[in-house]
């Protein structure tokens, strides 16, 4: 055995010596989604801070996680994930804590508290849950999202459409996109770690000649279903949900290949403060009755083993996102520095 | 014809939508920071009463300017003044803003019918409507008041609360789009284009993706609203009156929309 393998298990066998023994097993034994019936119950004081999240969906899962533990005081501060993150980066320089765990939307203001040495390790056995690639050792991935081409099926056939990214500059394809918004700039910033700032640059450019800009990626999506244009840039959610509203709608998805266009980003949670009931409380957004719930409800990837994604989209393994650490994308300034310079911003 | 009380009714949940929504929004009066008195209404109703008289009266005097001494001899910046001058502004803006954008309309409209010269009957005119926007305020912050001394009302300031529901996310979008009518009857159409933009940005976007699954054509209706009828609306040249017609468009979607969602999130599975 290697010595980096010892040790990784060793850690694994701490972090779990924590639970009961039957769980012990349990978990042991499954590398993948565990039941909420295997957790223990959560008791005591935590503050989550939750970024703004899909609806009112996220507070439906800490409804029901309040609700199965009546002995968790569960407090909770809202607001936009970058500004919580900001707020936990302050505090921590006034040396005041105020939260033991931060849900964020955006796996690049998880960075930033990341960054600032905030963030506790997990234990093995819980980010052994998640899926290769997403394995982090101070935060947990909860859903994923994965960057798509929505194209209208009336004008396009998939086979039309170039499997890179970067090729879509030089097309004569129509396109629609919406650079104010937040998930096209970690898009942005994808491209700009994966392919240079000069390769970026000259893709913003050879794509704005021909894009209509939108304020956010639902109105892009509609806009290819309605012809306005080919095809465009967006979240996988959007285009699954408008059909899921119109089944007749003429729209579907393309990815590219192993590039930021189809980079799989996520929302992500860490624990602020040490102790069993942080990591016992990401464990509840871990299980199989979450992740599934999320993926039927919200149309966000499950990010567990053994848990299937959502309908109408093709399953993680056979999409082939570029390796990217998530948590990288929190350094937007460059990009937006980039993106105003060629005057899409 | 509606009966009364549930006019009454209809009116009190609007105050109280009203000031919960301003909770959320974490608003603060462009015209400077709210006081604590707007958290004791009842003790500060007689302060109120005596501040709408003398709004009355200032008013009354300019447009008396006007009729004796004409345009010139108008000062109309002082019409603009005694509205900021008084406590009773963020009491009405912090419970009733449709209200509030009346008075600024009522404001405007006497200001800019005597900059044109108008005659003096029809600057009386836009008085008496600024005249009855003020008494229509002070009953809404009366009822407020009640309100508040039974509980009913969440504290003001307390601020960072957020909308946890869809539903309560569509009634905070209808109160900001409330406020977008007021900034632009107070003069402030880049002010009242931020708020269609974050209200679009920060709080749509996070129930479109439900509601589109319930009803494709009504979220592209209010795509378009957001993103093009109210802020092609908000140009400074299209009147008050109009600007409120296309608030009020979009507010009845979002009606539509939360019994919509309402009724979606009844057959959602439980997650557990």
């Amino acid at each position: 055995m290697q010595r980096r393998d010892f040790l990784h298990n060793l850690a694994a066998v701490g972090a779990i010596s924590c639970l009961p023994m039957s769980i012990q097993r349990s978990l042991a034994a499954q590398a993948g989604a565990v039941s909420v019936d295997q957790l223990p119950k959560l008791e005591g004081d935590i503050t989550l801070y939750l970024g703004r999240g899909e609806g009112g969906l996220y507070e439906n899962v800490l409804e029901a996680i309040r609700k199965r533990n009546p002995k968790l005081n569960l407090q909770i501060r809202r607001g936009a994930t970058a500004a919580l993150a900001n707020s936990i980066v302050a505090e921590a320089k006034a040396g005041v804590r105020r939260a033991d765990v931060f849900w964020a939307v955006d796996s690049g203001a998880i960075g930033l508290v990341s960054d600032a040495g905030l963030a506790r390790p997990l234990p093995a056995d819980l980010t052994n849950q998640l899926k290769p690639g997403f394995q982090y050792p101070e935060w947990a991935p909860v859903t994923g999202r994965v960057r798509t081409l929505p194209y209208n099926t009336d004008r396009l056939t998939a086979e039309q459409i170039p499997d890179s990214v970067m090729a879509l500059a030089d097309s004569d394809f129509s396109i629609g996109w919406a650079p104010a918004y937040a998930s096209f700039q970690s898009f942005v910033t994808a491209m700009r770690l994966l392919e240079g700032e000069k390769a970026t640059a000259d893709w913003l450019r050879g794509v704005n000649e021909r894009a209509t800009n939108y304020a956010g990626e639902l109105g892009v999506v509609m806009a290819v279903e309605r012809g306005e244009v080919d095809l465009g840039f967006a979240n996988h959610y959007y285009t699954l949900r408008l059909k899921s509203g119109k089944p007749d709608a003429k729209v579907d998805l393309a990815f590219t290949k192993n590039d930021a266009g189809c980079l799989v980003n996520a929302s992500g949670i860490l624990a602020l403060s040490e102790g069993d009931l942080p990591i016992n409380f990401i464990r509840y957004l871990l299980t199989r009755e979450v992740q599934s719930y999320l993926a039927s409800e919200a149309y966000e990837i499950p990010l567990v083993d053994g848990v299937k994604p959502p309908q109408g989209l093709p399953s993680l393994s056979t999409i082939s996102p570029p390796k990217v650490d998530l948590t990288q994308l929190a350094d937007l300034r460059p990009t937006l520095n980039l993106m105003r310079r060629v005057g899409v911003l | 014809m509606q009966p009364q009380n549930q006019l009454r009714k209809n009116h009190a949940l609007g105050l109280i939508f009203g000031l919960f929504a301003l909770v959320t929004a974490g608003q603060v009066s462009a015209n400077g920071a709210i006081g604590d008195h707007v958290n004791d209404l009842k003790a500060h109703l007689g302060q109120y009463s005596e501040e709408v008289n003398w709004l009355v009266g200032k008013y009354d005097g300019v447009v008396n300017t006007y009729e004796t001494k004409g345009k010139k001899g108008t000062d109309t910046q002082q019409l603009i003044d005694f509205w900021e001058e008084v406590d009773f502004h963020s009491a009405i803006e912090t419970n009733y803003v449709p209200v509030y954008a009346n008075i600024w309309q009522g404001i405007y409209g006497v200001k800019q019918a005597i900059e044109a010269g108008k005659p003096v009957a029809e600057v009386r005119a836009e008085q008496d409507k600024l005249n009855s926007a003020f008494w229509q305020a002070l009953g809404a912050v009366k009822l407020a008041a009640q309100f508040q001394e039974k509980g009913l009302l969440a504290k003001v300031q307390t601020t960072e609360a957020e909308p946890t529901t869809m539903p309560a996310t569509l009634d905070d979008i209808k109160h900001r789009l409330d406020r977008v009518v007021a900034k632009y009857a107070e003069k402030l159409p880049e002010a009242a284009t931020s708020i269609v933009h974050d209200t679009y940005l920060h709080r749509f976007e996070g129930v479109e993706g439900a509601l589109i699954e319930q009803d494709a054509a009504l979220v592209e209706d209010l795509e378009k609203d957001f993103n093009v009828t109210l802020p092609q609306a908000l140009d400074g040249k299209t009147s008050v009156d109009e600007v409120r017609k296309v608030v009020e468009s979009m507010q009845v979607k979002l009606d539509k929309a939360k019994s919509l969602l309402v009724e979606a999130e009844k057959n959602r599975k439980d997650v557990f």
